[in-house]
């Protein structure tokens, strides 16, 4: 069989089981919600404040959540203990890797197209905002985001304390990457030329193809038992 | 004795470190004893900022000399995962040590320096004092990573995984502040890039000097922490003895 069979499979596999118990989805997706409103309460709404703060909260509801649905997707194999199972299948690292970030990535678009409508009905956005570029921007976002977290999932996934692990070691990390999305979330809110944007935009493709490949070249070291 | 030296041959090494350290205590504190004299002597006052930016010096050393560890971090780590020799990861290990401590000096020289000169504390903005704060963060990551795993292979291997990619991220994270900062207008203006003569000397002197103690402190607290794996590793194999016997 070639990889990218295998990965399909692979990532087949994690959707399936996420879509019969739906708990890390849901629990994301929840999460996401609620930081959306609570910023609502934060701030005033109705004020140019939280127009001004709209692009920052997005982000922090995307990305904060988002670390449940990267834990979920060890954390099962470890309980379950199908983790040698995947390790001693005749399978290469490579492929593994690429499944488990298959499958995260595309939860987390999932959840992202939920948000931003909630984020469409709660912020009050326009018909004639730019909403396709702001969902091109997750899908950039999602694959620094998924393939680095899945990288690191992998490593706390045997520690005890992987719940707080996995944030302190990723946001470090993501930095540029969320300031890249807000400058960028904020030209497409707005109702201006996007000047900047195409910048933004190269330094988030930039990044998918260093941290993919890192990730990628690092993974072999952290699934061995 | 000889028994010992070859079954736990990081006693030679951590043996060697120690004597290494112990030959570069007097350059050390010649050194500093040179870059003080410089940075508080020899430079000339600054017409504009005045006696504040003395704290120049040893801000901009420091700053070289963490920089400088974080790439010994990326190195060791790399070397590591190669060749699986436990010399690398603790020398990676205390590289993070000896940076943060120094990226920790930049961040607390800075702010100093910052407010009378620049009217603001902290320069959110500046890519050099972003990239730094970002830095210290990436790497406290790391020490909280490693307190938090059980000792073995498995804790180096991550450890090592762990600062290659953030040493891979320092790029980026300086090219997003930059693009940041050209959109926002700043009020910060760097400092000038054409420094007076006997400024750049006393620069380079606290260069001289913080990048010896970067030397000492990561031999000394490299050989203790070789030193500290060994009798770790010797206790268990008495008590693996003991069992056998029994």
């Amino acid at each position: 069989m070639n990889a990218l069979r295998l990965i399909g499979i692979l990532a087949a596999k994690d959707l399936r089981i996420e879509y019969r118990s739906r708990h890390a989805f849901l629990t994301t997706l929840f999460f996401a919600l609620l930081i959306l409103i609570i910023f609502n309460f934060a701030f005033d709404p109705g004020n140019q404040s939280i127009k001004d703060a709209a692009p920052g909260i997005l982000w922090v509801s995307l990305l904060f959540p988002g670390v449940i649905q990267l834990n979920r997707s060890f954390q099962s194999e470890r309980e379950e203990g199908t983790l040698y199972g995947l390790i001693l299948a005749p399978i290469d690292r490579g492929v593994l890797f690429f499944g488990k970030f298959l499958a995260n990535f595309f939860l987390l678009a999932l959840v992202d197209l939920f948000v931003l409508g909630s984020f469409f009905i709660f912020y009050n956005l326009t018909f004639s905002t730019r909403l396709g570029w702001l969902f091109l921007l997750m899908l950039l976002v999602g694959i620094v985001f998924s393939s680095v977290g899945t990288l690191f999932a992998a490593m706390v996934s045997s520690v005890r304390a992987r719940d707080v692990l996995l944030p302190i070691l990723l946001f470090p990390i993501l930095v540029p990457v969320v300031i890249a999305a807000v400058n960028a979330t904020r030209e497409v809110l707005g109702t201006g030329e996007l000047e900047f944007f195409w910048q933004w935009l190269r330094l988030l493709v930039a990044s998918d193809v260093v941290f993919i490949a890192g990730s990628f070249l690092v993974f072999d070291y952290v699934v061995e038992e | 004795m000889q028994q010992s030296a070859t079954k736990y041959p990081e006693l030679a090494t951590a043996a060697k470190w120690l004597r290494a350290a112990w030959w570069l205590e007097i350059p050390l504190l010649l050194a500093f004893l040179v870059a003080l004299w410089g940075a508080f002597v020899y430079a000339p006052t600054e017409r504009v900022m005045g006696e504040v930016q003395r704290i120049f010096y040893f801000h901009v050393g420091s700053a070289a000399v963490a920089f400088f560890a974080f790439f010994i971090v990326f190195i060791a780590g790399i070397l590591y995962l190669v060749r699986r020799n436990v010399v690398w990861d603790q020398l990676a290990a205390t590289s993070v040590e000896v940076g943060v401590v120094f990226t920790t000096i930049v961040l607390t020289t800075g702010p100093i320096w910052a407010k009378p000169v620049w009217n603001t504390w902290f320069p959110w903005g500046d890519p050099r004092v972003m990239t730094t704060l970002v830095l210290w963060l990436i790497y406290m990551a790391y020490l909280i990573l490693r307190s938090s795993l059980p000792e073995g292979d498995k804790k180096y291997k991550f450890c090592a995984v762990f600062g290659i990619i953030g040493f891979i991220d320092v790029p980026i994270v300086w090219m997003s502040i930059r693009w940041w900062r050209t959109i926002h207008p700043v009020v910060i203006t760097s400092e000038g890039a054409n420094l007076e003569p006997r400024m750049s000397q006393a620069l380079l002197m606290a260069i001289a000097a913080c990048m010896l103690s970067l030397a000492v402190l990561t031999l000394l607290r490299g050989a203790m922490r070789l030193n500290q794996l060994v009798v770790d590793r010797m206790a268990q194999d008495v008590i693996d003895s003991k069992r056998s016997v029994a």
